[in-house]
């Protein structure tokens, strides 16, 4: 009897494996329970393959898109659908980082307790923290165009702006099922867009400069406006004359820039860049945004001053870049950004999460006071009345044309609002995108100001 | 039925006229039922798993210079190893000796098994491998050791039978009882609910006629004078849910599915009576090992296919799955006893058995059965011979057969293709799995409710994919407590050795334990992507009324382990008064001891 005794352990190791396998479904239940939930099989959630329940709202309340039985009902504002679409998203999945797409499962109201049972009826309501009249501004600016804008808040890291164009209207039923391309208006030119950040990287070539660089006080160079180094000219729109660091940035001279990228070196340029988070993909609510991409060659004096100077192979995603330069105004803090609001009260305390520190308190302090000199001596303080704005523009030189850029933030306790605007062949950076981030900037504070 | 009827009526007209009351209604049950589970298998589990009898004294073993040893089973190993029963510390007796094995009692039967120094009883040297009677008193030689076996006085008896009354008592069936009960009526009250008119009275009928068979049993259980009846209300649990699955799917099976657990609840109760006599229930198995071979061959040559396998039998309308049956007497024929351990004809039978069982399945076509029947083959030859290394052979020779049947049989390959990414390819190949996992999501913790569920929309989804109907309907907390209790009857096969009588009853448990532990398995890992899908049924939850009968058939062998006192129908009562069982007309020879 002993002899069978000891042997019938090998039973309880086949009840073993059972139960280990059982555990590995349950964690695996906990853990991907919502996305096995929102399988568009399912029966339950889906009706001829669209949702039947859960409505998005925008920070204020209004109706983006609510669904049941019948199927999707968008914004009745034509405009508003047009302006939201990419951040709403479609019913048949073409904006891959839709809400409806990304967060069916908080859409269903999907619950670890109760699964897909519906304890409302109507599903959940996702608050998203984007300001709808906000976007319908910055679409009725780029309407026509191809580009983007985004404005978010670098302190809570809540995106109150993104709008991105072309554009289409979900509420009509799309021919075309094109997603693939970088024009296509299925594509979010934030959220999954790269282009040439021309001017605006000076921001990073600087930021590597004020770490590097021990006499940068006593920088000069003086540009000619052709600039040439060695047999190569390294060109600027006019003649600069002598200008120091700050006012090198201030007049954006390439000549300058291109000097202090070799100064610092491939070495540090790349260190920096990957630093700041340009060459990290960005995690919005579990969107991943496109990573950014740059070559520092150190054997080619030329292409390096041009990587410093924002050409050459470099590629940002705006996204990234906005997350950047919200950092400068945070003191060197980066914070993550978002867009779903959060429901619950403790996780809607006020600072958002934490993506380290892109730079030293003082880099920051110095590049600020640095893009407010630029404000003040190129943009013109009174083109934005009423708003402490820093920023850079950019005119990004693509080959087929030029892209205006304009980046920064504005210091405001109640508003601490970092924004990125990128117009594609829109020319010359604050001429163009410049006039649109004013507008957007002041429409988020007047909203805000009428409902809080 | 015209009551029921008229009850489900206005069930359903207030439902209709108060749909937002109808809901709470389902909210607030959905917690009931999972509360409801949660304490009644609870019960169950811990009151099976807390159990620790202590082992009935059948005689002591009086060796020269020691003290008595206990004999608390009836088939023991004498001799100097430390895995035998009663140790002799001994140069001169070999590591097995001889065999010493209860009859009655004031019989046992005494057997050499070819010691180095042989054995003498009263003087007379033993033939090894010849069965002796002894008496106690006789006097021992094992080796250069004297000994001398003891029955024990009437009044150790009593001692013995105080101390078992010590143990734990087995649970009193009548809170759990109501529990299922309440279950049941609740559960008609959701279906009602949940399904409208597409439920029939009948159904209903049939989940709370489960309920007037449980009180019947359990009370005629009672009855008899037994105590335990844990693993009983266990499957009677698991029984309703397979009911209430079946009436969410198909209605009009559930009458069906009642009548199979009537059946099988039957098979228990007779199979339970028959194991208490241990040498009638060897004298009949040549008998059931005979009959199964014909209904396999019957199956070969009269199978239907049924999803991919010609395993179906029907005479007129009624169909079956032989290969369930089989499964029951497969469990008595791998059962042997201490003294068939010894005996290489018997494993030989065994094997020959097997592999005409694995051979019918292959052919047949139903590779999930035949694994389950390998598995179990494996697990019962360990148990009897303990070669490790032998079954690590047959492992990997039959793995190397399995290869094969991947290569001549495309469909199997596909499932281990797919298996691991159903999510790349959830409309064809991992269209069940992805589905099963998706739903079975969307119950989340307490379930959508009887009769909410859509996993029923999907082909073999009371079978095949009953973990994912049980998890959407019913919550994955119902339906992992009722992998546990799966879990549990094993464990508490293997916990009742310690106590065992004979290695028969051990053997016959841990064997019934290995089927149902490894049928769970390869239908839910099959499920749930984390094996192929076999296509094997969950024991008692799956619908389907083979599986149903087999399920409750295979209880009787843990039923027939479950050594507490007065617990188990499958035991004899143990009654204090000394009285002398039938020793009348022993067909057995043994050998008389020379002159």
């Amino acid at each position: 009897m002993r002899k069978v005794e000891r042997r019938a352990t090998i039973c309880l190791l086949l009840a073993a494996v059972l139960f280990l396998g059982i555990a590995l479904f349950v964690w695996r239940f906990v853990t991907q329970g919502k996305t096995w939930a929102s399988f568009y099989g399912n029966q339950q959630i889906y009706t001829d393959g669209n949702l039947n329940r859960g409505t998005i709202y925008d920070r204020h309340g209004t109706k983006l898109l609510s669904c049941d039985k019948d199927g999707a009902h968008y914004s009745d504002d034509y405009e508003l659908r047009r302006a939201t679409v990419h951040v709403v998203g479609d019913t048949s999945g073409n904006v891959a980082t839709g809400a409806i797409n990304m967060w069916s499962g908080d859409l269903i109201g999907y619950d670890l307790l109760n699964g897909t049972y519906d304890t409302s009826s109507n599903g959940k309501e996702i608050k998203l923290t984007i300001d709808a009249e906000a976007n319908r501004t910055a679409y009725e600016h780029l309407s026509g165009k191809t580009g983007t804008v985004g404005v978010y808040n670098y302190k809570t890291g809540e995106i109150l702006c993104m709008v991105s164009t072309p554009t289409f209207d979900p509420a009509e039923k799309q021919s075309d099922s094109d997603n693939s391309g970088e024009d296509s208006k299925y594509f979010n030119n934030f959220l999954q867009g790269a282009m040439t950040p021309g001017s605006t990287f000076k921001l990073v070539t600087a930021a590597a400069a004020i770490d590097s660089l021990s006499d940068l006080d006593s920088f000069s160079f003086t540009c000619d406006g052709t600039n040439k180094y060695g047999s190569d000219k390294i060109t600027c729109t006019s003649a600069h004359g002598t200008v120091n660091f700050k006012q090198a940035l201030a007049v954006s001279c390439n000549g300058a820039f291109g000097k202090l990228a070799r100064q610092v070196g491939a070495t540090n340029l790349a260190t920096t860049t990957k630093k700041v988070g340009l060459t990290e993909s960005v995690d919005v609510d579990g969107i991943k945004t496109r990573a950014g991409s740059f070559t520092f060659p150190d054997d080619n004096a030329v292409n390096l001053s041009w990587a410093g100077i924002g050409q050459y192979e470099d590629q940002v995603n705006p996204c990234a870049m906005m997350v950047y330069v919200g950092s400068i105004a945070n003191g060197g803090e980066a914070i993550q950004p978002k867009l779903m609001k959060s429901s619950s009260f403790l996780s809607s305390s006020s600072s958002g999460k934490s993506l380290g520190n892109y730079l030293d308190q003082s880099t920051a302090d110095e590049l600020k006071s640095m893009m407010k000199n630029n404000v003040k001596v190129t943009y013109g303080e009174s083109n934005f009345y009423g708003l402490d704005i820093y920023a850079k523009s950019g005119t990004a030189e693509t080959g087929k044309g030029e892209d205006a850029w304009f980046v920064g933030f504005i210091d405001n306790d109640d508003y601490p609002l970092a924004f990125v605007v990128w117009v594609k062949n829109g020319g010359t950076g604050y001429a163009t995108a410049g006039p649109i981030a004013n507008d957007v900037l002041n429409k988020i504070i007047s909203d805000n100001d009428a409902s809080e | 039925m015209d009551a029921i009827n008229q009850v489900v009526n206005s069930i359903l007209s207030l439902a209709n006229t108060y749909p937002v009351v109808a809901k709470y209604v389902t909210t607030g049950l959905r917690w009931i039922f999972v509360l409801l589970a949660v304490w009644i298998l609870l019960m169950c589990i811990i009151s099976l798993l807390s159990t620790r009898a202590t082992p009935e004294v059948w005689g002591y073993l009086y060796a020269e210079g020691g003290t008595g040893i206990p004999i608390t089973h009836w088939e023991n190993i004498v001799g100097r190893s430390s895995s035998v029963d009663l140790r002799i510390k001994d140069k001169t007796i070999s590591k097995s000796q001889a065999l010493l094995i209860r009859r009655s009692e004031t019989q046992w039967m005494i057997k050499d098994l070819g010691s180095t120094n042989g054995t003498t009883v009263n003087g007379h040297k033993l033939i090894p491998g010849r069965r002796y009677l002894i008496e106690p008193g006789d006097k021992i030689l094992f080796g250069g050791v004297k000994a001398t076996l003891a029955s024990i006085s009437l009044e150790e008896t009593r001692n013995n039978e105080e101390l078992r009354m010590m143990d734990k008592e087995p649970l009193a069936p009548w809170s759990a009882l109501l529990g299922i009960t309440a279950f049941q009526i609740l559960t008609v009250i959701q279906l009602i609910l949940g399904m409208g008119t597409d439920i029939t009275v009948k159904a209903l009928g049939s989940i709370l006629l489960l309920g007037v068979v449980m009180w019947v049993y359990v009370l005629t259980g009672k009855a008899m004078g037994r105590k335990g009846f844990e693993i009983e209300l266990i499957a009677f649990f698991m029984s309703t849910i397979s009911l209430a699955i079946t009436a969410s799917s198909e209605p009009e099976r559930t009458f069906t599915q009642l009548v199979s657990v009537v059946i099988g609840l039957i098979m228990f109760f007779g199979i339970c009576l028959f194991l208490r006599d241990l040498k009638r229930t060897e004298r009949i198995r040549p008998i059931l090992a005979v009959v199964s071979v014909i209904l396999l061959a019957f199956n070969l040559v009269f199978g239907q296919i049924k999803y991919g396998a010609a395993n179906w039998v029907y005479i007129g309308s009624f169909g079956f799955q032989p290969s369930e049956l089989v499964k029951i007497v497969f469990i008595l024929v791998g059962a042997a006893t201490l003294e068939e351990l010894f005996q290489k004809k018997n494993l030989l039978m065994f094997a020959l058995f097997s592999f005409y069982c694995l051979g019918c399945l292959a052919v047949m076509g139903d590779f999930g059965t035949a694994l389950i029947f390998f598995v179990a083959f494996l697990i019962i030859s360990f148990l009897r011979s303990g070669d490790l290394s032998r079954m690590i052979l047959t492992v990997v020779g039959a793995g190397l057969m399995g290869l094969m049947i991947l290569r001549f049989k495309p469909y199997i390959a596909d499932r281990f293709a797919i298996w691991g990414h159903v999510w790349d390819d959830p409309a064809n190949a991992g269209y069940q799995q992805v589905r099963t996992m998706c739903y079975s999501a969307g119950g989340g913790l307490l379930g959508l409710g009887a009769g909410n569920g859509s996993l029923k929309t999907v082909g073999a989804a009371n079978t095949d994919l009953v973990f994912g109907m049980v998890t959407e309907e019913w919550g994955l907390i119902i339906s992992v407590l009722l992998i546990l209790c799966i879990i549990t009857l094993c464990v508490f096969a293997v916990n009742s050795i310690m106590a065992g009588r004979s290695t028969f009853y051990t053997i016959g448990a841990c064997g019934a334990a290995t089927i149902f532990l490894f049928q769970t398995m390869l239908n839910v890992f099959g499920a749930v992507d984390l094996f192929p899908l076999t296509g094997v049924t969950f024991p008692f939850v799956s619908a389907g009324g083979t599986s149903m009968m087999a399920s409750w058939a295979i209880l009787a062998f843990f039923k027939a382990a479950d050594m507490r006192k007065d617990a188990s129908i499958a035991i004899k009562k143990s009654k204090v008064k000394v009285s002398i069982p039938d020793s009348k007309e022993e067909s057995e020879e043994f050998e008389e001891f020379e002159e």
